[in-house]
């Protein structure tokens, strides 16, 4: 009996064992199932190169620190923000005391190049898979790979190129580790030449009308070719270029310049390539280029805007505003024709306007309110409001609960008075996650105004048409003043400043003034601190250096 | 329940009375060594269920025994005596050779102590009983060589981190811990009351572990009942009363004001406060943000035995509230334990252990900016409780903390039921196969709710829509062990031991997770998925799942000649799914030696001498980190907006690295172990050194081209360096009995170690952490040469006095506050290139201590019983890091000795809003975190035997303790022993939620 149980406990043990062994080949580390997908088996139908797509476009919503900086380092705004030492990257460009540490012009190289890769990603593997509408797709890529070099260039100069002559035709490389020893920098005039190169592929590749509102059009290659022919001084390709678009492509002018900012003019007549952003998803301050909203627009908003009630005195009175009386706030504003309603939220009052700035546009300009709000104005039209509170009813020391509304704010680092109201917060954006990093406007990256007035400055500079340079120009300020009496008749030389002026005006808080300034060789004369000979680029982050080893040299002069 | 039982004993005893006329046993149990009376010793009458424990004095009576019944005398490290009853009996035990010592496990099996060629630390359950840790692994803290425990977080249900003879890896240093033979992830799923001991495997013998032993092991032992002992019920109870271990020294409200003044007069700014004379002291955030709170844990347990089962049961709740909002912060910990041996026959015996385990917890944001401190001591002392900032004056981050607290809802809930079953078959006498499945399943929810809120203009943690987000995870492992175990003596001379088998470990689960928007009436009561009604366009929800794999073949020989010379080589091979086919397995050898020197003839007979050994060991372990790095997986993020709308699409993950493999330590290990003077006196000494190669490097810092910035993406994890332990370990323990009513010990370990990067292979230095707002600059470095870690910053060298001193000094327009003013700091001029700028930067400290210690003292006399446990960390230091850099936050009451003119300081810069470079990363920042901490005292007092008898008891004690006693240290931070546990940025102090302080009365009742 004894002997038994110990047979079967000997057999029960033997079998566990075994089994324990027989399972145990190293087959049974494979058997995993982690749910990825492999990068490099993929773009195998056509909703793999879309999804991929989407990709290359997310790093657009990164190039708002491109556009905040543009302004920021241009004689057209001060940095502003908190205090002198909030965001110090910021602020160093603001003074041109900017060395190759920089936390922020990091985040210019990092980011567009991260857009690189994404493009080059998918242009690896362009030829894997056929399908109907592969080329447009692929001419997609290649304009968003010349959008994010074009950027490149403007910041950095000469740059990396990964089989470069490869590139030229079409083909796409990834970096991969040690190429930042091994990829030199490639010249300007060759980042150039493949930024053409990209957009001449994307032009005859491309409808002038999009499967989405979104997407790039023919119409947004033609301009950005243009504008890189531009920015090159090649007037006789950019007029080329430019003048058909101007002629065939779908575009005009808004009637309104003011609405073109709110978030109802998006995507308008006017608009050639447009940046997308939403309020529906944010992010958090360690990923700032992860959120899908426009980061810059929060950076700029009122510090701390705020309507308080007020006796007759202008003294503060403890006791909640009710919403009865944001809502009779906002409809005597709209009743008043201020603002066309709306207020702005709040926001953290980096790139400010200057007086210089203000004091530029001309008597009878409507683009003046349109783009710099005067915060005091705005204040003086809201405080002698008098207000009923039917909600609260008497207030200790107020009789019949009437108070006066005082809008206040504070004033930040730098405070001129005027902020960029183009690209404000609006008021009653959803911003979702973090409010001031969430917000939905889009960034009019070329608008139709631009187009007319690169195309006036290279029929002009090139010595080409000066009279159709005058039209072009002339359609943007009859515009601006509703007349034509304002229109410029002047030719030559004069007529150059002229549109230079122009440019400075209708773009004004968009991001073009540093670089226009640059290209036209008038930014030492403009910008205070500004060193020619150094400052037309800004450093190569220190660390890419190092990473480097000797690979690539620094710009001039840092 | 308990009374049940003791009625239920009480009865049978009748029954048995009614049946024969018995006798009433009494008697004195002694050791026949020494003649001293052994306390504890189990006499049970054979065959039956009653029985006694001797007392004190070697006492024990046991009544109502049959006159012909045989008593079972049993001891631990005393050979077992059967003995007629009879009505007096005293009784000598035998020493028991072969058991003399502590039997130690080693992995795979288990060793007598004595017999240890391996560097091993023991906690046994006495220790945990007088420290009363809430978490297991407080125990260790102090009280071994070689091991420290830390913690970034005093709040309820934080879990600790252990780290054995330092940091060696940037990426993992955790070691691996095994309960009764599984694997786990923490010791959080155990209740202290519930653990035998705690053994800590440290050198090369933890090869037989493999690729998972280079952090060390550290092996639990679960209580279990003993063979042919008397059931005994314990009930352990203790309350007690918490409270915080520190408060930061701030400026009161005249003191503050009176700096916000300067500083904005300092940058031409007008005064914010007109009349500072009568404003006082003003609020003391923290006063009012910190409670007392309450803590209770109840315990109660059921062991025994008989000839071949053994039992034990136990269950536990611990209920500690939180020195915060406690009814935000809280834990809830429920314990079921269940240990029961069964041996089948003589050849089978079986082993179940069995835990279930539960836990509930709240918790307000804790750690560094957005955290509820933070708030407390960056807020104005001039507002009110219930003010929020709407000016605002404080910046985009920092809200009311009360108001913060009243907006915090979350719950997380959890529960796991972890064990094991064993069985062990004797095939021959010298043949043992064991065959065990450990498994532990544990699965937890959570749920967020993040109302509409407004604290003022800008603040970042408005919010806009109410959110719910909950989530809903599964975490599975097995561990499946079968070895085989040969032993046998050859011609009593040699002894030899082989062990060989097989381990297959398996973990996987999965989680889903979503988020519900516009929550019904902005209330928690409505807080559901089910009940919101909103939806963003976003992808709020998502899931995941994880399977890594391991496998593994070991074998082990060891051998002795006459227990005198020892010797053991072991080697393991394993296979990991967390790496490519190519790089997945690998051999894992180490050889350990002894020598006792004491079984020698010519130390035999010696008087002073009791026992030595010297030992070695040498071998290489694996630390396996670096899961799926080889896989290039289509992870990042791609969301844009087209038509209107948010679209999603697909991009890179982080850069792959195809060539990743794990981290190999090569450990060195000479020891020596010694008792003199009749045991009384004990020394274990070590040193060690340890080589960690092929470290893997997270998150390589890498040139921006790659593109690795890019949402979702990041660095490559990449084997590119090697780092060096080296250290000495000293124990030395004295207990002696000075009279029959009077015994103590005194013991003091102390471990040294120096951790040092020898090779990084990338192209710039490893940086990591992060020091203030906007500061590009990390503060934490690995470089060749250096501590891991340590930190790299400007150096200081007093304060700028005059404009004259500024002018003659290298210029400081290099760093981003540009020129200095005097009151400013002056910083080195390191590289010597007369100018001061991001160059200078240099060592200016390291976050890990040099040396940890324990001092422990316990002393009994009579019924009473003393002790205390004290543990001190020396030469760490601590990044100030709590301090927001905005013109009207509160500050430390340091400031107070501020430069405010020619002479007044040379160590606290102005007070200005202006753009300085005092903020910059600098020694001025660091402080010497070293630190003694009284750990634990307590004071005990046991009922006299008498008494217990006279109550039926076995065991009645009563004691009151103190944890965390007092903290003697120079650091002006919460804590100075909290560390957020990285190797590269750890020791920067976000703002911890400092270490409570617990005042406990309890009572332990055992029958």
């Amino acid at each position: 009996m004894k002997n038994n149980k110990n047979i079967i406990s000997a057999i029960l043990v033997f079998t566990l064992v075994a089994t324990g062994i027989y399972s145990c080949s190293d087959e049974f580390l494979d058997e995993t199932q982690n749910y990825n997908i492999d990068s490099e088996t993929y773009f195998n139908s056509k909703d793999d190169y879309y999804m991929a797509l989407i990709g290359v476009y997310d790093l657009l919503q990164a190039s708002y620190v491109n556009v905040l900086l543009g302004e920021i380092a241009s004689d057209n705004t001060l940095c502003g923000g908190d205090s002198a030492t909030d965001v110090p990257g910021f602020q160093q460009i603001d003074d041109m005391s900017h060395t190759s540490v920089n936390s922020n012009l990091r985040d210019v190289w990092s980011w567009m190049f991260a857009g690189v890769n994404r493009a080059n990603y998918f242009l690896e593997f362009q030829d894997k898979t056929e399908f109907e509408g592969r080329n447009a797709m692929v001419a997609e890529v290649r304009f968003l790979r010349a959008y994010y070099h074009f950027e490149l260039v403007k910041w950095f100069g000469a740059l990396p190129i990964k089989n470069y002559d490869a590139a030229l035709q079409g083909a796409g490389t990834r970096f991969v580790p040690g190429d930042e020893l091994s990829v030199s920098r490639s010249s300007v005039e060759e980042v150039y030449a493949l930024i053409e190169s990209d957009l001449m592929f994307a032009v005859s590749n491309l409808e002038y009308s999009s499967l989405q509102v979104g997407r790039v059009t023919k119409g947004a290659a033609e301009a950005l070719l243009g504008k890189a022919y531009l920015y090159q001084d090649k007037f006789s390709d950019a007029a080329t270029v430019f003048d058909n678009v101007i002629n065939n492509g779908p575009y005009q002018l808004a009637i309104s310049y003011a609405s073109i900012f709110e978030n109802q003019g998006e995507n308008n007549v006017e608009s050639v390539f447009e940046v997308q952003y939403t309020d529906g998803e944010g992010a958090g301050f360690d990923c700032l280029q992860c959120s899908e909203g426009n980061v810059a627009v929060g950076f700029m908003g009122i510090r701390a805007p705020s309507y308080k009630p007020v006796d007759e005195n202008g003294e503060p009175f403890t006791g909640a505003i009710s919403e009865s009386i944001v809502s009779q706030l906002e409809g005597i504003l709209t009743s008043n024709g201020f603002l066309e309603g709306r207020l702005f939220d709040g926001g953290y009052s980096f790139n400010v306007p200057t007086q210089e700035v203000a004091d530029v546009f001309e008597e009878g300009d409507s683009r003046k309110d349109i783009s710099i709000l005067d915060i005091q104005d705005l204040s003086n039209s809201i405080a002698p409001i008098q207000f009923q509170d039917d909600e609260f009813g008497t207030v200790t020391g107020i009789e019949n609960g009437a108070y006066f509304i005082d809008y206040s704010w504070v004033n930040g680092y730098e405070h001129t008075g005027y902020y960029n109201r183009k690209y404000l917060p609006r008021r009653g954006d959803l911003g979702e996650g973090d409010p001031n990093l969430t917000n939905p406007n889009n960034y009019r990256s070329i608008r139709f105004a631009d187009v007319l007035l690169m195309a006036a400055e290279a029929n002009n500079r090139g010595g080409i048409d000066d009279s159709k340079a005058q039209v072009y120009l002339n359609m943007v300020r009859t515009r601006a003043f509703g007349t034509n009496a304002n229109n410029v008749t002047a030719a030559g030389t004069e007529l150059t400043d002229a549109i230079y002026h122009e440019r400075r005006v209708e773009l004004v808080g968009e991001g073009h003034r540093f670089f226009d300034l640059v290209r036209t060789s008038q930014a030492s004369s403009e910008i205070e601190g500004f060193q020619a000979g150094k400052h037309e680029l800004f450093p190569i982050p220190i660390q890419e250096i190092q990473f480097s080893n000797g690979n690539w040299s620094q710009n001039p002069n840092y | 329940m308990k009374k049940i039982f003791y009625t239920l004993l009480v009865s049978l005893t009748f029954a048995t009375t009614a049946m024969a006329q018995n006798i009433s046993v009494s008697g004195t149990v002694k050791s026949s060594a020494d003649g001293l009376p052994l306390i504890g010793v189990n006499i049970i009458v054979k065959n039956t269920s009653s029985g006694a424990v001797s007392d004190f004095d070697g006492n024990f009576t046991i009544s109502n025994v049959q006159p012909n019944a045989t008593l079972v005398f049993t001891y631990v490290g005393f050979e077992t005596l059967e003995l007629p009853a009879a009505s007096v009996m005293n009784v000598d035990l035998e020493e028991d050779n072969e058991s003399l010592d502590e039997i130690v496990l080693i992995g795979y099996g288990s060793k007598s102590r004595k017999d240890l060629t391996g560097s091993v630390s023991i906690v046994g359950s006495e220790t945990i009983e007088k420290l009363k840790p809430v978490d297991v692994s407080q125990a260790l803290q102090g009280t071994t060589t070689g091991v420290s425990v830390s913690t970034q977080s005093g709040s309820p249900g934080s879990g600790f981190r252990f780290l054995i003879r330092g940091v060696s890896s940037n990426t993992d240093n955790d070691p691996l811990l095994v309960v009764d033979g599984y694997i786990v992830s923490s010791f959080n799923s155990l209740n202290p009351d519930d653990i035998e001991s705690l053994t800590v495997l440290k050198d090369a013998q933890a090869a037989i572990y493999g690729v998972e032993g280079a952090n060390g092991v550290i092996l639990v032992t679960t209580k279990k009942g003993k063979k042919n002992t008397a059931p005994q019920v314990s009930y352990n109870t203790y309350a007690g009363i918490q409270e915080t271990t520190k408060k930061l020294s701030l400026l009161n409200a005249s003191e503050y004001a009176a700096l916000v003044n300067e500083s904005y007069a300092a940058n031409g700014q007008s005064l914010p406060y007109s009349n500072i004379a009568g404003l006082g002291a003003g609020t003391n955030w923290q006063d009012e943000l910190f409670d007392q709170a309450l803590m209770t844990n109840h315990n109660v347990s059921l062991s025994g035995g008989t000839d071949n089962v053994t039992y034990y049961l136990g269950a536990t709740r611990l209920d500690q509230d939180g020195i915060i909002a406690s009814d935000k912060s809280n834990y809830i910990r429920d314990n079921i334990k269940l240990n029961l041996g069964i041996d089948i026959n003589d050849r089978l015996k079986s082993t179940i252990n069995l835990n279930y385990f539960s836990n509930k917890r709240k918790t307000i944001n804790e750690s560094g900016l957005g955290s509820v401190l933070f708030n407390a001591i960056s807020y104005s002392p001039l507002f009110a409780l219930d003010q929020e900032d709407l000016a605002p004056i404080f910046g985009a981050e920092i809200i009311n903390p009360f108001s913060q607290i009243r907006d915090t809802y979350n719950t997380y809930f959890g529960s796991s039921i972890e064990g094991n079953f064993q069985l062990d078959y004797k095939l021959t006498d010298d043949l043992t196969v064991t065959s065990r499945m450990g498994f532990k399943t544990y699965s937890d929810k959570g749920k967020t709710f993040s109302p509409i809120v407004d604290y003022g203009p800008n603040k970042v943690f408005n919010t806009s829509r109410s959110t719910v987000s909950q989530s809903k995870n599964q975490y599975d492992s097995y561990t499946w062990d079968t070895f085989a175990t040969y032993k046998k003596s050859i011609a009593d001379k040699h002894n030899l031991e082989a062990t060989v088998g097989t381990t297959v470990i398996k973990n996987w689960g999965d989680g889903l997770f979503a988020t519900g928007f516009d929550v019904p009436n902005n209330s928690w009561d409505f807080a559901d998925i089910a009940l919101t009604t909103g939806t963003s366009d976003a992808k709020e929800n998502g899931s995941y799942t994880y399977d890594n794999r391991l496998l593994s073949y070991f074998g082990r020989l060891q051998y002795d000649f006459k227990g005198k010379y020892l010797l053991s080589a072991m080697i393991r091979r394993d296979g990991s799914s967390a790496f490519a086919k190519d790089n997945r397995i690998d051999y894992f050898k180490s050889v350990t030696a002894g020598w006792k020197i004491s079984d020698e003839n010519f130390l035999k007979d010696s008087e002073v001498i009791d026992f030595l050994k010297i030992r070695g060991s040498y071998g290489t372990l694996g630390n396996l980190v670096g899961n799926d790095l080889y896989r290039s997986a289509l992870s990042g993020e791609a969301t844009y907006v087209f038509d209107g709308a948010l679209t999603n699409g697909v991009a890179n993950g982080p850069i792959a690295n195809a060539n990743a493999k794990w981290e190999t330590a090569e450990k060195l290990d000479i020891g020596l172990d010694a008792k003199f003077f009749g045991n009384k006196l004990e020394i274990v000494a070590d040193y060690f050194l340890e080589d960690r190669v092929d470290l893997l490097i997270p998150g390589l810092p890498v040139s921006g081209i790659l593109g690795t910035t890019a949402p979702g993406s990041g660095s490559p994890t990449v084997n590119a360096g090697t780092t060096r332990s080296e250290g000495l370990e000293f124990l030395i323990n004295y207990s002696d009995n000075i009279t029959d009513d009077l015994s103590y010990n005194v013991s003091y370990n102390v471990t040294k170690i120096e951790g040092t990067v020898i090779d990084v292979n990338a192209e710039v230095p490893l940086t990591g952490g992060s020091f203030g707002v906007g500061q590009p600059l990390p503060p934490s470095r690995m470089e060749n040469g250096q501590p891991i870690g340590y930190f790299y910053g400007l150096q200081t060298d007093g304060i700028f006095q005059t404009q004259a001193e500024v002018d003659a000094y290298p210029s400081q327009a290099g760093l981003p506050g540009g020129v200095a003013s005097p009151g400013d700091i002056r910083f080195v001029d390191v590289n010597g290139d007369g100018e001061i700028n991001s160059d200078d930067r240099t060592f200016i400290g390291k976050p890990l201590a040099d040396y940890y210690m324990g001092f422990n003292f316990s002393v009994n006399y009579k019924s009473f019983d003393l002790s205390v446990y004290t543990y001190a960390e020396v030469g760490k230091d601590m990044v100030r890091n709590y301090e927001r850099d905005e013109p009207d936050v509160n500050r430390l009451d340091f400031y107070l000795d501020r430069w405010t003119g020619p002479g007044t300081s040379n160590t606290v810069p102005r007070a200005t809003t202006g753009a300085t470079n005092n903020k910059l990363f600098s020694d001025f920042y660091v402080e010497d975190a070293s630190f003694v901490r009284i750990q634990n005292i307590q004071i005990g007092y046991s009922l006299p035997q008498e008494t217990l008898e006279a109550i039926g008891m076995s065991k009645v004690r009563l004691y009151a303790s103190v944890n965390n006693a007092f903290t003697f240290t120079n650091y002006k931070g919460f804590d100075p022993a909290a560390t957020n546990g990285a190797a590269l940025g750890g020791g920067i102090d976000y703002g911890f939620y400092p270490t409570v302080r617990q005042y406990i009365l309890g009572l332990n009742i055992s029958f």
